[in-house]
C-alpha cells in the first residue's frame, strides 16, 4: 500500500463524508436523508444475553467452540461487558455488576476504514461502516485499528472445514445474508439486510422509512427494550428525539452539556474523544443511593 | 448457500412441499418418502408463499415454562428465526436468549431420528408399528398400579390425552416433576395470598426488594417479569424510577441489576425479613399483633448478627420501604432452598402484608375453568415418590416424556438403580439424553417447531384493565414447517396411537392429534371466545393465525391474611468443621436444569456474571480463595457428604464467603456433541435434605469443603485480564447516582 493510494483513499472517503471548514462531518452536504443510529439505555439493560443469541440466529455467526473461545477467536457481533465497581478497596459488587452491550459503533469517521488498503471497509450513504466480503484480503488492518475491537476475523473456514452447522443446522442459516469464509473481517452491520428491505419498501412506496418499518434483532430480541434503533435525520423517530433530549451531538466530540456544570442528562458515546463520531450513544446507568 | 453442504435435492424437497405441508395441515404421520403427501411445483405455491419473503406462524415456546408466545419466521419452508409475538401479554414481542435458541433444538443433530430398541448393551431401530406394538405388549396383563408415567410441567390438550390414557390404563401414577421447581413458593403463596401463582406487579412498586427471586434470569416468567422491570426503571413513571434490592448470598443476574445487593447468610433470609418488620414497627408502622408477637425478638442488633448484614443496612432499607410504597417483596429459590425454606418464605410473605401490599402489587390472577386443560405444575417431591415406588419394585412398565431424571436426581436417591428395576421403560425423547439411555424403548419425538400443541401457562400474565384477574389464556404451538427428520412423531400423536390400542371406537374419528385438537377446540368454540354461529373453520383459522386464545377464568381474589402463627426460624446452625462452606447450586438463565445444553448458542452464550463459556466452574469469595490458597483457574475438587465434582475456581466477588456456587445444567455425559463432557453436573452430589413442609428438594442444604488438586487451567471466559476493570477514567459503562441525573423528561 502505497502513500498516494491511502491518500487517495481519505480523499474518497471524504468525498462521502463532507467536512465543513473546522474539519466537522458536514450535514448539509450529507449525501443521504437517512442515517441509521443507535441508542442503548443501560438503566434498562440487564445483561441476560439475549440481544447476543438473537445476533446469532440473524447473522449466521459460527458457533467457534471452548478452544477458539480461548484464542479470543468469538465471532459474537454484539457481546455483553461486565465490569464491577472500583474503589480503593478494590472490586465492589453491593451495587450489582455493570453491564455494556457493546458492538459496531457505526462511527462517521470511522479508524477502520482509512486503514483498509483495498477500500473493503467503507463508508455507506446511509451512514454505516461496511465490510465488503469479497473485496476482503484479510490485512486486518481495520481489526488493529478499531478503539472498540468489535470486529471479528474468520481465522477458520467454519462453514466446510470446521463444520460449524452440522447438518440438519444449517438449514437454520438466514438466506437474507452470506455464511463468510475463511480470510475475510466481519461485524455488526445494524442488521443491513432488515435496513435494505425497510428502505425499499419505504422506496416503492413512497414515504419516508419510519420507526415502524424495521427493528434491528438485537432490539427486536432486547426484553426490556433497552435498544431504540432508527434514522437519525428523521425528527420523529425515536432515537433522534432521544439523542435531541440527551443532547447528544453526532458531530461533537466534546459535547457542550459535559462542559457545563450541574449537568443532569446520562447521555454519552464511548471514546467520544478519539474523534470517530461513533453512531451510538449510551445511557448511563442510574443506581440508587440512599439504601 | 453454496458455501455449505447443503444438498440441493433436500432443499428443493423443502421449497416445494414444505410449504404445501404447512399450509394443508402441516402435521400428520404421512410423509413424502410414503408418497402420500402431492408435490406442490412454484407454479401453484399457495397465495402466502412468494420465494424470498417470509412468512410468521404464531407458536409458543417450548424452551421453559413461561409459556413465551413467539412467531417462528419462515422462509422457502425452513423456520429461521423465533421472534416475540408482539399481542403476547406475557413476552410482549421480546424474547430471550434460551427461547432463541429453541431453533437450535429443532434442527439439532443430534436429535434421535427412528424409534430404538434397546436388548442388553445392545440398541436397534424399528418401526412404529412394532415400537407401539410393543408397548401395547408389555402392557398387557400388567395392572394399572405397575405403570408410571413421568412427565414435566404439562398443560393443555396433550396433557388431556395423557390423562385419558392414564384412565384407560387403570393408572392413578402420572408423576410431574421439574428439577428446578417454584413448589416452595407455591405453597407458601397459596397460604399467605390465597392463590399459588398471584400476579407480581414490578412494575407498579416504587421499591422491590427481592430475597434471591432471579426474576430477570431463570424465575417462573423472565421475559415477562423483564417487561415490568423495563417500566419499573421509568423516570418518567408517575411513581418515578423503581429501585431494587436483592437480598441473596450468590449474586444472580437481578442481584447483578440491583441499586443494593446484600450478601445475606445462607439460610437466614427469614430471619432478615423479620428484623425488617421489627425495625418497620419501631418506626411507627403499625404492625398486626400475632405478626409483631414473633417479630419482636429480632431486633436489628440480633438480626444483623444472625444475617451478617449490617444493623445500618437494615434501618436503611427500612426507611426506605417506610417512605416509598407500594412496595413489591418476593421470595424466591435462593431463600427457598432449605428445611426451612417455607418458613423462610412465609415470613417474607409476611413483609407484604405488613407493607400493604397486598392487593396492590401482589394481584389476583384467574384460575382455569378446564381441569383438563389447566397447568399441573411440577416439583421434585412427585419424583421422591416414584423413587420410592420404583426402589419397592411397585411399577413394572414406566414412561418419561420431557424430563432427565437419571441426569438431575441427586445421586443419594439412587434413581438411575431403582429405574432399571422397572421391566420395561419408554422414553419419549428429543435427545438420547441420560434418561432415555437408560429405558428399553425410545420413541423419537417432533420438535416443538414440527408439532401440534396448546399451552396454559401456570403464570398467567394479563393485559392493562378490568377484569385483568379473570383473564386466562391458551396458547397455540403448531408445526412451522415438514419433519426434519420423517421417522420422528409428534407426542400427541403417539398417545393418541396408544389410546386407540385401548379405545379404538372413541377415538376412530381422529386420525391424527391435530383432528383431535381442532376437534376439541371448535366443541368448546364459545368457551374460548368464539361466538355460537361462527363458521368453524374461520374460527379456526382465526385462532390459529392469532396463536393466542384469552378466555374468561375463574376470577380470583388475593388475601391479606398471611400469619405468623406457627413461624418459627430456625438459629444458623455453627458450620461444620469438616464440611465449611454452603454450596449454592446456580441456575443461569440459558443453562436452566441442563435440558438445553446441547444447543450450541446457549453453550458459546457467555454466562452474564462470571463470562465463562463452554464449562463449569465454582464461584468463591476473593476473602475465601485467599484463605485456601486457590486462585482464579485452579481445578478444585468440591466434596459434600454424597458426592463430589472437580472444576475450575473462579473469584467472584458477588457471593457470601461462606458460600461458593456451582451452575447446574452442566456435566453431561450423553444427549449431544454440545453437551457431552462440558462441565460437571452439581445435582449429583446433592444432600438428600426436604423442605419440612413441602417435602421438596433442598437445593442449598448441601455443606460441602473445598480442595485444591494441583491442576490448573485458563478459564475460557469473555472477560479480558483486566477482570472487571475498566481501564483507567474513560467513560465505558458509566454508572451515575440517582440524585444527580434528571429522568422525568426523558423520551
Amino acid at each position: 500500500m502505497s502513500v498516494s493510494n491511502l491518500l487517495e483513499n481519505w480523499s474518497e472517503f471524504r468525498h462521502t463524508h463532507p467536512v465543513d471548514d473546522k474539519g466537522y462531518p458536514d450535514w448539509e452536504a450529507y449525501p443521504s436523508d437517512i442515517k441509521w443510529a443507535m441508542a442503548i439505555d443501560l438503566d434498562a439493560c440487564t445483561g441476560c444475553n439475549a440481544c447476543s443469541v438473537a445476533c446469532y440466529a440473524e447473522n449466521n455467526l459460527p458457533v467457534v467452540g471452548k478452544e477458539k473461545y480461548s484464542h479470543g477467536q468469538a465471532m459474537h457481533w454484539m457481546r455483553i461487558e461486565r465490569y464491577w465497581d472500583e474503589n480503593d478497596s478494590g472490586f465492589q459488587a453491593d451495587q450489582g455488576a455493570r453491564f455494556l452491550p457493546m458492538m459496531c459503533q457505526q462511527c462517521e469517521a470511522a479508524p477502520c476504514e482509512t486503514v483498509c488498503p483495498v477500500g473493503a471497509t467503507n463508508h455507506t450513504e446511509d451512514g454505516l461502516n461496511s465490510q465488503i466480503y469479497n473485496r476482503c484480503i484479510g490485512s486486518r488492518y481495520c481489526s488493529a485499528n478499531c478503539p472498540y475491537k468489535v470486529r471479528y476475523f474468520n481465522w477458520y473456514n467454519y462453514p466446510e472445514q470446521e463444520n460449524a452447522w452440522p447438518a440438519p443446522l444449517n438449514q437454520q442459516l438466514n438466506p437474507d445474508l452470506t455464511v463468510r469464509t475463511k480470510g475475510v473481517m466481519e461485524k455488526c452491520t445494524f442488521c443491513k439486510q432488515r435496513t435494505y428491505t425497510a428502505r425499499n419498501n419505504a422506496k416503492t412506496e413512497g414515504r419516508p422509512v419510519q420507526d415502524s418499518d424495521v427493528q434491528t434483532a438485537c432490539q427486536e430480541a432486547c426484553p426490556t427494550g433497552a435498544i431504540t434503533f432508527g434514522n437519525l435525520h428523521n425528527p420523529e423517530s425515536q432515537v433522534a428525539k432521544q439523542w435531541q433530549s440527551q443532547q447528544v451531538d453526532l458531530i461533537k466530540d466534546v459535547q457542550e452539556k459535559d462542559e457545563k456544570e450541574g449537568n443532569r442528562l446520562r447521555g454519552y458515546r464511548i471514546l467520544e474523544e478519539l474523534r470517530p463520531y461513533p453512531s451510538v450513544m449510551y445511557l448511563e446507568r442510574v443506581r440508587e443511593s440512599a439504601v | 448457500m453454496t458455501e455449505n453442504d447443503f444438498n440441493r435435492r433436500d432443499f428443493l424437497k423443502v421449497l416445494g412441499w414444505g410449504g404445501a405441508a404447512v399450509a394443508l395441515s402441516g402435521c400428520g404421520n404421512t410423509s413424502i418418502q410414503d408418497g402420500q403427501e402431492t408435490v406442490t411445483s412454484y407454479v401453484t405455491l399457495p397465495s402466502f408463499v412468494v420465494p424470498s419473503i417470509s412468512n410468521y406462524f404464531n407458536s409458543t415456546c417450548a424452551q421453559c415454562d413461561a409459556g413465551c408466545n413467539i412467531m417462528g419466521r419462515v422462509r422457502e419452508g425452513r423456520v429461521l428465526k423465533a421472534e416475540g409475538n408482539p399481542n403476547s401479554p406475557i413476552n410482549r414481542g421480546r424474547m430471550c436468549g434460551l427461547g432463541q435458541s429453541g431453533v437450535q433444538a429443532h434442527y439439532n443433530p443430534d436429535r434421535v431420528r427412528e424409534p430404538l430398541l434397546r436388548t442388553g448393551d445392545k440398541g436397534e431401530t424399528l418401526t412404529w408399528d412394532k415400537a407401539l406394538g410393543l408397548i401395547s405388549e408389555k402392557l398387557n396383563g400388567t395392572k394399572g398400579a405397575e405403570i408410571a408415567f413421568v412427565t414435566g410441567g404439562m398443560s393443555g390438550h396433550v396433557q388431556a390425552l395423557l390423562g385419558n390414557y392414564m384412565d384407560a390404563l387403570g393408572s392413578k401414577n402420572h408423576f410431574s416433576y421439574e428439577a428446578i421447581s417454584p413448589a416452595v413458593l407455591r405453597a407458601a403463596n397459596k397460604k399467605a395470598y390465597g392463590m399459588s401463582m398471584p400476579r407480581y406487579r414490578i412494575d407498579k412498586a416504587k421499591v422491590v426488594v427481592s430475597f434471591g427471586a432471579d426474576f430477570l434470569g431463570a424465575w417462573i416468567s423472565p421475559v415477562h417479569f423483564s417487561q415490568q422491570y423495563a417500566q419499573f426503571r421509568k423516570g418518567t413513571r408517575p411513581e418515578g424510577r423503581g429501585v431494587l434490592v436483592q437480598i441473596e448470598p450468590k449474586m444472580t443476574l437481578t442481584g447483578a441489576n440491583a441499586d443494593r445487593w446484600i450478601a445475606v447468610r445462607p439460610g437466614t433470609e427469614g430471619v432478615l425479613a423479620l428484623g425488617i418488620i421489627n425495625v418497620l414497627g419501631k418506626a411507627g408502622i403499625s404492625i398486626p399483633a400475632d405478626i409483631a408477637a414473633v417479630s419482636k425478638e429480632y431486633t436489628a442488633e440480633r438480626t444483623s448478627k444472625e444475617t451478617d448484614v449490617s444493623a445500618e443496612q437494615i434501618e436503611k432499607l427500612a426507611a426506605l420501604l417506610k417512605e416509598r410504597t407500594p412496595s413489591l417483596v418476593l421470595a424466591g429459590s435462593a431463600a427457598e432452598g432449605y428445611a426451612h425454606g417455607s418458613q423462610n418464605a412465609a415470613a417474607i410473605a409476611l413483609l407484604n402484608r405488613v407493607l400493604g401490599n397486598v392487593g396492590k402489587t401482589v394481584e389476583a390472577s384467574a384460575s382455569v375453568p378446564f381441569p383438563q386443560i389447566a397447568p399441573t405444575v411440577g416439583n421434585r417431591s412427585s419424583l421422591n415418590a416414584l423413587n420410592d415406588g420404583l426402589a419397592a419394585g411397585k411399577y413394572k412398565v414406566v414412561f418419561s416424556y420431557g424430563v432427565n431424571p437419571v441426569f438431575s436426581a441427586p445421586a443419594s436417591m439412587k434413581f438411575k438403580d431403582n429405574f432399571a428395576k422397572a421391566d420395561f421403560k419408554v422414553a419419549f425423547a428429543h435427545y438420547m439424553d441420560e434418561t432415555a439411555l437408560a429405558a428399553d424403548l425410545i420413541l423419537p419425538l417432533d420438535s416443538a417447531m414440527e408439532d401440534w400443541a396448546t399451552v396454559v401457562p401456570e403464570y398467567m400474565a394479563a393485559p392493562e384493565g378490568a377484569g385483568s384477574n379473570a383473564y386466562a389464556q391458551m396458547s397455540f404451538r403448531q408445526p412451522m414447517m415438514e419433519k426434519v427428520f420423517p421417522d420422528t412423531r409428534g407426542v400427541g400423536d403417539i398417545l393418541l396411537a396408544l389410546l386407540k390400542q385401548r379405545k379404538a371406537d372413541e377415538y376412530k374419528p381422529f386420525d391424527d392429534f391435530y383432528s383431535y385438537l381442532r376437534n376439541a377446540v371448535l366443541k368448546n368454540k364459545v368457551a374460548l371466545g368464539g361466538k355460537a354461529g361462527d363458521d368453524d373453520e374461520v374460527f379456526w383459522n382465526e385462532t390459529l393465525s392469532k396463536g393466542i386464545v384469552p378466555f374468561k377464568g375463574i376470577a380470583g381474589s388475593v388475601s391479606a391474611k398471611a400469619s405468623a402463627a406457627g413461624l418459627k426460624l430456625p438459629a444458623a446452625a455453627d458450620a461444620d468443621p469438616s464440611y465449611p462452606l454452603r454450596l449454592i447450586p446456580a441456575v443461569s438463565a440459558s443453562m436452566r436444569d441442563g435440558r438445553n445444553a446441547n444447543e450450541p448458542w446457549l453453550q458459546e452464550s457467555p454466562d452474564p456474571l462470571t463470562t465463562s463459556v463452554w464449562d463449569s466452574w465454582v464461584e468463591i469469595n476473593p476473602k475465601t480463595a485467599a484463605k485456601l490458597g486457590i486462585v482464579e483457574g485452579d481445578i478444585v475438587e468440591i466434596a459434600s457428604r454424597s458426592g463430589s465434582i472437580k472444576t475450575q475456581a473462579y473469584l467472584f466477588p458477588g457471593i457470601h464467603p461462606d458460600a461458593v456456587s456451582v451452575p447446574v445444567g452442566y456435566g453431561h455425559d450423553a444427549m449431544g456433541r454440545y453437551a457431552r463432557g462440558v462441565g460437571a453436573n452439581v445435582f449429583g452430589m446433592l444432600d438428600a435434605v426436604y423442605d419440612k413442609e413441602t417435602g421438596e428438594l433442598a437445593l442449598n442444604e448441601t455443606s460441602v469443603k473445598i480442595s485444591k488438586t494441583g491442576q490448573r487451567v485458563i478459564i475460557v471466559k469473555e472477560e479480558g485480564p483486566a477482570g472487571g476493570s475498566q481501564a483507567g477514567k474513560q467513560k465505558i459503562a458509566v454508572q451515575v447516582s440517582a440524585d444527580k441525573v434528571d429522568l422525568s423528561k426523558e423520551v
